[in-house]
C-alpha cells in the first residue's frame, strides 16, 4: 500500500487534508491525556469511590392535587393515608426466603406466586427496596411491625392513596389513576414521566394530570457499593412540590339531582350554563366506582367492567352519539327563518302520512294528523311532515348541513375531558364516497327530522340549544373552573369563557325560535309532562327511531328560565335516555324534575313530591333487564 | 474498470483491521454489560450483536463488490428515498424514548435517521464533486449546506437532537475537504457552537455558575437581549451597505461577525423555546454533574467513577463493580466505553483510541491520494461521521462532552448504527480498491 502517496494530480488540496489529520491527531492526544488523568493520576480516588460509596437518591412522591366541586366545600377526590410494603432482597437470608414469602402472602392477602414474581433471582443481592404491595392498610402494617423479626428485609413507607369521596356519576368526570404503562411512558417520556409513576387514566385525572401530579422531591444519601446506607447525617432533601388543587364547574347538588332524576336508566344528562360554557352536571349511567379497582385485586373488577356489555366505562354524554331526532327541528326552524325558505305563516297540510319515492312517510301522529300547520305549530307539535316537505322542497341538504355544522354538530366541542367523539352530519359527498350511491331527496327528509345518519352527542345537543339561548354564540363547554395552589388555596388560574362558534344569524330569528320552543312546553308535545311551576321552561322533545318496534331513544333538550333577565341564571338541560330501557318517555319527566329541583332548591325526592310524581317510584328491577 | 483479481489483497487492511478489532471488543463488553455481580447472564444482547456484525459485514462486502461509481449515480435516489423514509417515520413511526424515530414490523425495527447519514454523504459528495468548478462559490456553499440541513431538520423534528447533530460535522468535514471557502465553513462551525452556547447560557447561569454574571445576561434576558439583537442587526445592515458602496475589506468582516452573532442569538432563542429545561440540563450537566446527581448527572458521575477506577490495567474482564452492580445506565449502548475502561484500564482505552486513530488517519491519507474528487469527498464524510461519534460518545463517558445519546460506532450495541458504520467503511474500502478510477 506504499503507493498511496506517490500519485500526482490529487483531487483534494493536500494542505487541507493535512490540517484535518492534525485536528484528528490533536483530539486523540487530548482525549488520551484526559483518560490518563482520570485513570492514573486520580485513579486511586475513583477506585475508592467505586468500592466504598456512592450517592443514592430516594424519591419523595409529590402529593397529588385534590379535586373540588364549584362550591369548594368538601373534596370530591382526596388522598388518604395508605402504605406501601417493600422488600430489600439482600437483607432476606436465602434460607428464610420461602417461609417469609409464604407468611407475607398471608398477611398481604396476595398469591405467593405474584409476590415472588416481583423479586426475580437477579435482584436477590440488591439493597434497593422493591415494592411488593401498594394501598396497604394501617392494620396490616401494624401486624407486620409487631412481628418484625419474622420479616427480615420487609420495610414499609407511607404512600398516600387516591380516594374518590363520591362515586356514581362523578366517576365519569373525575376518572381515575393507575400505574403508568410502557405505552404511556413512551409517549410521555419527554414530559418528565418515569417508570412507576402514577398517571391519570380517564376523566379530569387524565386531562389535567400535568397540573395534578406536582413534582417529586428527592432525598440524597450516601451508600456503599451494595446500596447500604453509610451515613444518614449529610442527607440533603429536595422538597416535593404538591400538585395543584382543581375546582370544577360541576355543582355537586345539581350533579346528584341529575343523577337521581335519570335513575337507573341507560343514558345521560348534560347541564351547562350557556353564558359561560361551564358544565354543572354531566351524568352517564351506568357508571362505576374507581375505588374498587385502584386498590389491591382491582384488576378483576376492572376486567369485569370492561366485559360488561352495558359499557359502564363509557361516558355517554360525550363519548356516545345518537340520532338527535326532533331536537334537531330547533336547528331546522332557525335555518328556515334565517334563510326565509318559506314564510313562517305558510301552512303545510299534515294528513298523517305522505307518499314519496317508493315509500309512505308517516308522521308520528298518523291519526288524525296535525292538519294545517305553520312553522311555529309544526315545531310545537313536532310535525314530521312539515319538516320533511320544507326540508326537501325549500331548504335543501346543503343549507341544512351548513346550519347543523354552525350549531356545532359533527365536530367535537373541545370539552376538557378525554375521549369526546365528533358525532356525524351526513352529506351527499359522503354518501357517494361511502356507499357509491346518489343522495336522494328521501335522505334529505330523514336529515330534516334528525334521523338517518345524523349523530350527535348529548353535549352537542346542549351546545346547539346554548346557541339559541345566546343569540348565536356557543362557549366551549368546560369542567375545570379554577386551578388553586395546594398549600395556600390561592387561585392560580381561572378558565375564561371562550367562544367556539359565532353565528351571523339575525338575533330576531333566535328570539322567534325561543318563543316557539317555549310554545312546545306551553302548547305542544310536552304540555302535560313538564308541569313544574318553579320556572318557565322552554325546549324540545325528541324520539329517535332505532329499529325496535316499541322502543325509542328519548330526548329532551331544554333551558330555563325561558326569559331570564340575567343570562348567568340560565341553564341548558339535555336528558337522553337510550332505547335499551323500556319506553317511559323518561327524558321529559327527568327534565321536569331537574328544573323543579334546581329552581326551588329541592332534592330529587322533594322535587318528585312537589310535582306529584310519586307514581314513578317504580322498583328499579322492573326497568333493567 | 474491473478490480484486478478482486482478491483480499485489494482490501485496505489498515482500515478494515481496526474495525474488526473494535467490533470484537464491542461484543465482549456487550456481553460483560449483561452480566450481574453474581455472574448471571441477564441479557443476550451480545448474541444479537454478533448477528448484527455478521449481517453488517455482508453489507460491507456488498458495498465493496459493486463499483462505487454506481453508488454515485444512485446518490440522488438514495437521498430522496431516505428523506421520504424520514417523513414516513415522523408521521407513522414508533415512539421510543420520546422520539418518533423507529419504523419496523413487530420486534424488528430500524432507525431511518441512521441510514440517512450515508445517503447524505453520497449526495453531498456528488454535489460537491459536480460543482467543483462552479464560479458561484457562495451559491455552491449554500446549496451544499441545504443538502445537509434538510435531513438534519427532519430528524430534529422527531425530535432526536443527538442524531441530527451528526450532520453538522459531516457537512463541515466534507465542505472543508471539498474546497468550500474557509470563511464559509468557519461560519457554519461557529454558528453551531455559538447557538449552542447562547441556548444553554441562561440555565448554565442559574444552575452551574457560582454567581450569574450581569454582563452575560444581555445575551438572553429581554429586553436587553432584544436591544442587542436589534443593535447587531443594525451593525450588519450598515456594514453591508458600507461594503457594497465602500468596498473596504473590514466592512466585510464586520458584517460577517455581526451576522454570525445575530443569527446565533436568534437561533438560540428559537432553541430555548423548543428545548425543554431538562433537555438543556442534559447538555450542560457535564460541566458540574453534582448539581443533579440523581437525574442527568447520575450517568456522568457513575461513568467517570467507572473509568477512573479502572486504573492502568483495569479490574479485569467481567470484574468491574460499577457495571455489574448495574450503576451504569445504558451500559451496552451509550456507556460501553465506561465498562471497557473500568475492566481493561488505560491500556484498553488507549488501544481503542489508537484503533480509531488508525482508521481515521488512514482515511485521510487515502482521500489525499484519490484522483476522483467524488471518492475523496465520500471518504471524508465517512471519516467525519466516525470522528464525531467518537468525540461525543467517548467525551460523554469521560465527562467532558454533553449527553446526547450518540452511540460509539463498532462498539455500542445496536444494529442500525453498526450497519451505518459498516456501510460507510465499505464505501471507503470500495474507493480504496479502485482508487485510480475517476
Amino acid at each position: 500500500m506504499s503507493d498511496l502517496n506517490k500519485t500526482g494530480d490529487q483531487a483534494v488540496d493536500p494542505r487541507r487534508a493535512t490540517i484535518l489529520l492534525a485536528l484528528i491527531g490533536a483530539v486523540f492526544a487530548v482525549y488520551a491525556i484526559h483518560l490518563f488523568d482520570l485513570q492514573i493520576r486520580r485513579g486511586v480516588e475513583y477506585r475508592a469511590m467505586a468500592s466504598t460509596i456512592a450517592r443514592q437518591t430516594t424519591t419523595i412522591p409529590a402529593q397529588r392535587g385534590e379535586i373540588f366541586d364549584r362550591n369548594v366545600s368538601s373534596p370530591l377526590v382526596l388522598n388518604i393515608d395508605s402504605f406501601a410494603v417493600d422488600l430489600v432482597p439482600a437483607e432476606l437470608p436465602a434460607a428464610l426466603r420461602d417461609t417469609v414469602f409464604q407468611k407475607l402472602a398471608v398477611v398481604l392477602d396476595q398469591p405467593v406466586d405474584e409476590l415472588r414474581a416481583k423479586v426475580p433471582p437477579a435482584y436477590y443481592h440488591l439493597y434497593q427496596p422493591i415494592e411488593l404491595a401498594q394501598a396497604v392498610e394501617y392494620g396490616t402494617v401494624t401486624a407486620l411491625a409487631e412481628r418484625a423479626d419474622e420479616f427480615p428485609g420487609v420495610v414499609w413507607r407511607a404512600e398516600p392513596k387516591r380516594s374518590y369521596a363520591v362515586s356514581g356519576s362523578f366517576s365519569h368526570i373525575l376518572g381515575y389513576v393507575g400505574d403508568i404503562t410502557r405505552e404511556e411512558l413512551k409517549v410521555l417520556y419527554n414530559k418528565g414521566y418515569k417508570t412507576g409513576d402514577l398517571v391519570g387514566k380517564a376523566g379530569i385525572e387524565k386531562q389535567y394530570d400535568a397540573l395534578l401530579r406536582g413534582k417529586d422531591g428527592r432525598e440524597y444519601s450516601v451508600v456503599d457499593v451494595r446500596g447500604r446506607a453509610v451515613t444518614r447525617s449529610n442527607r440533603a432533601v429536595d422538597q416535593p412540590v404538591m400538585g395543584s388543587n382543581l375546582v370544577l364547574s360541576i355543582d355537586r347538588r345539581m350533579q346528584e339531582l341529575a343523577e337521581d332524576a335519570l335513575g337507573e336508566r341507560m343514558g345521560s344528562v348534560v347541564v351547562l350554563k350557556p353564558a359561560t360554557g361551564e358544565v354543572l352536571a354531566l351524568v352517564s349511567y351506568p357508571s362505576y366506582d374507581p375505588n374498587l379497582f385502584i386498590g389491591a385485586g382491582g384488576n378483576n373488577v376492572y376486567a369485569a367492567l370492561l366485559a360488561d356489555s352495558r359499557n359502564p366505562l363509557i361516558n355517554r354524554a360525550i363519548q356516545s352519539s345518537y340520532p338527535p331526532a326532533s331536537t334537531f327541528k330547533a336547528i331546522m326552524t332557525t335555518a328556515i327563518l334565517e334563510e326565509e325558505s318559506v314564510s313562517p305563516d305558510k301552512d303545510v297540510l299534515c294528513e298523517g302520512q305522505i307518499s314519496y319515492g317508493e315509500r309512505v312517510w308517516r308522521c308520528w301522529n298518523v291519526h288524525p294528523g296535525h292538519g294545517k300547520v305553520n312553522l311555529e305549530e309544526a315545531l310545537e307539535q313536532s310535525c314530521d311532515i312539515y319538516f320533511w316537505v320544507v326540508g326537501r322542497d325549500n331548504l335543501g341538504i346543503e343549507r341544512i348541513v351548513a346550519y347543523a355544522s354552525e350549531f356545532g354538530l359533527g365536530t367535537a366541542s373541545g370539552i376538557d375531558l378525554p375521549g369526546e367523539v365528533d358525532g356525524f352530519i351526513p352529506t351527499p359527498q359522503w354518501k357517494e364516497r361511502r356507499f357509491h350511491e346518489k343522495w336522494l331527496a328521501g335522505d334529505t327528509m330523514n336529515v330534516s327530522i334528525g334521523q338517518g345518519f345524523t349523530l350527535a352527542t348529548p353535549l352537542q345537543v346542549a351546545n346547539s340549544y346554548a346557541m339559541i339561548v345566546n343569540d348565536g354564540v356557543i362557549y366551549r363547554p368546560h369542567v375545570l373552573k379554577e386551578v388553586r395552589d395546594a398549600s395556600t388555596g390561592a387561585v392560580v388560574s381561572r378558565v375564561e369563557p371562550e367562544a367556539i362558534a359565532r353565528s351571523r344569524t339575525d338575533p330576531a330569528v333566535y328570539a322567534e325560535v325561543r318563543s316557539a320552543l317555549r310554545g312546545v312546553i306551553t302548547e305542544g308535545t310536552a304540555r302535560y309532562a313538564i308541569n313544574t311551576k318553579a320556572v318557565e321552561v322552554a325546549g324540545k322533545t325528541g324520539t329517535a327511531e332505532v329499529g325496535l318496534p316499541d322502543r325509542w331513544h328519548s330526548w329532551l333538550a331544554s333551558w330555563a328560565p325561558y326569559d331570564a333577565e340575567n343570562p348567568e341564571d340560565v341553564i341548558v338541560v339535555v336528558v337522553m335516555v337510550e332505547a335499551s330501557n323500556p319506553w317511559e318517555w323518561w327524558a321529559t319527566y327527568a327534565t321536569n324534575i331537574i328544573h323543579q329541583g334546581w329552581f326551588s332548591g329541592q332534592t330529587y325526592d322533594e322535587a318528585v313530591a312537589a310535582l306529584g310524581m310519586g307514581w314513578i317510584a317504580k322498583p328499579s328491577a322492573s326497568r333493567m333487564e | 474498470m474491473a478490480i484486478s483479481g478482486r482478491s483480499l489483497a485489494d482490501i485496505d487492511w489498515w482500515i478494515l483491521a481496526p474495525v474488526i478489532f473494535l467490533m470484537g471488543a464491542g461484543v465482549l463488553f456487550i456481553y460483560s454489560s449483561g452480566v450481574t455481580s453474581e455472574g448471571l447472564v441477564v441479557s443476550n444482547e451480545w448474541l444479537k450483536q454478533l448477528v448484527w456484525v455478521a449481517t453488517g459485514l455482508v453489507l460491507l462486502a456488498a458495498v465493496i463488490i459493486v463499483d462505487w461509481k454506481r453508488w454515485r449515480d444512485l446518490a440522488p435516489w438514495f437521498y430522496a428515498a431516505s428523506l421520504a423514509a424520514l417523513v414516513y417515520t415522523r408521521l407513522f413511526g414508533r415512539v421510543v424514548n420520546g422520539a418518533r424515530s423507529w419504523i419496523g414490523v413487530g420486534e424488528i425495527g430500524v432507525q431511518p435517521s441512521e441510514f440517512t447519514k450515508i445517503a447524505a454523504i453520497l449526495m453531498l459528495a456528488k454535489y460537491l464533486a459536480d460543482s467543483r468548478h462552479d464560479p458561484d462559490r457562495f451559491g455552491r456553499f449554500v446549496k451544499a449546506f441545504a443538502l445537509a440541513a434538510v435531513p438534519m431538520a427532519f430528524i430534529l423534528a422527531q425530535p432526536d437532537f443527538g442524531t441530527s447533530l451528526v450532520f453538522l460535522p459531516i457537512f463541515l468535514v466534507m465542505a472543508w475537504i471539498g474546497g468550500i471557502e474557509t470563511r464559509y465553513v468557519a461560519f457554519v462551525g461557529l454558528l453551531a457552537v455559538l447557538t449552542l452556547g447562547f441556548a444553554v447560557l441562561p440555565l448554565y447561569e442559574t444552575v452551574i455558575a457560582d454567581a450569574p454574571s450581569v454582563w452575560l445576561s444581555v445575551f438572553y434576558e429581554p429586553p436587553r437581549s432584544w436591544l442587542l439583537i436589534g443593535g447587531l442587526a443594525g451593525v450588519f445592515a450598515l456594514s453591508t451597505l458600507g461594503f457594497l458602496f465602500g468596498r473596504r475589506r473590514y466592512y466585510y468582516w464586520i458584517a460577517y461577525s455581526s451576522l454570525l452573532l445575530v443569527a446565533s442569538l436568534i437561533a438560540a432563542l428559537v432553541g430555548r423555546m423548543v428545548l425543554k429545561e431538562y433537555q438543556v440540563m442534559r447538555l450542560i450537566v457535564f460541566l458540574d454533574p453534582s448539581v443533579d446527581p440523581r437525574g442527568s448527572g447520575w450517568n456522568i458521575l457513575q461513568s467517570i467513577t467507572a473509568i477512573g477506577s479502572g486504573g492502568l490495567g483495569g479490574r479485569g474482564f467481567l470484574q468491574g463493580t460499577q457495571s455489574h452492580y448495574r450503576y451504569l445506565p445504558q451500559q451496552s449502548t451509550d456507556f460501553i466505553f465506561s465498562i471497557l475502561s473500568e475492566e481493561w484500564g488505560l491500556v484498553g482505552g488507549v488501544i481503542v483510541f489508537f484503533l480509531f486513530f488508525l482508521l481515521l488517519a488512514r482515511c485521510v491519507v487515502l482521500l489525499r491520494s484519490l484522483k476522483s474528487a467524488y471518492a475523496a469527498y465520500v471518504v471524508s464524510g465517512v471519516a467525519g461521521m466516525i470522528f464525531f461519534h467518537f468525540i461525543i460518545n467517548v467525551g460523554m463517558a469521560m465527562g467532558i462532552m454533553p449527553i446526547t445519546g450518540i452511540p460509539l460506532f463498532f462498539l455500542s450495541y445496536g444494529g442500525s448504527s453498526l450497519w451505518t458504520a459498516l456501510i460507510g467503511v465499505g464505501l471507503a474500502l470500495a474507493v480504496s480498491a479502485r482508487r485510480f478510477d475517476l
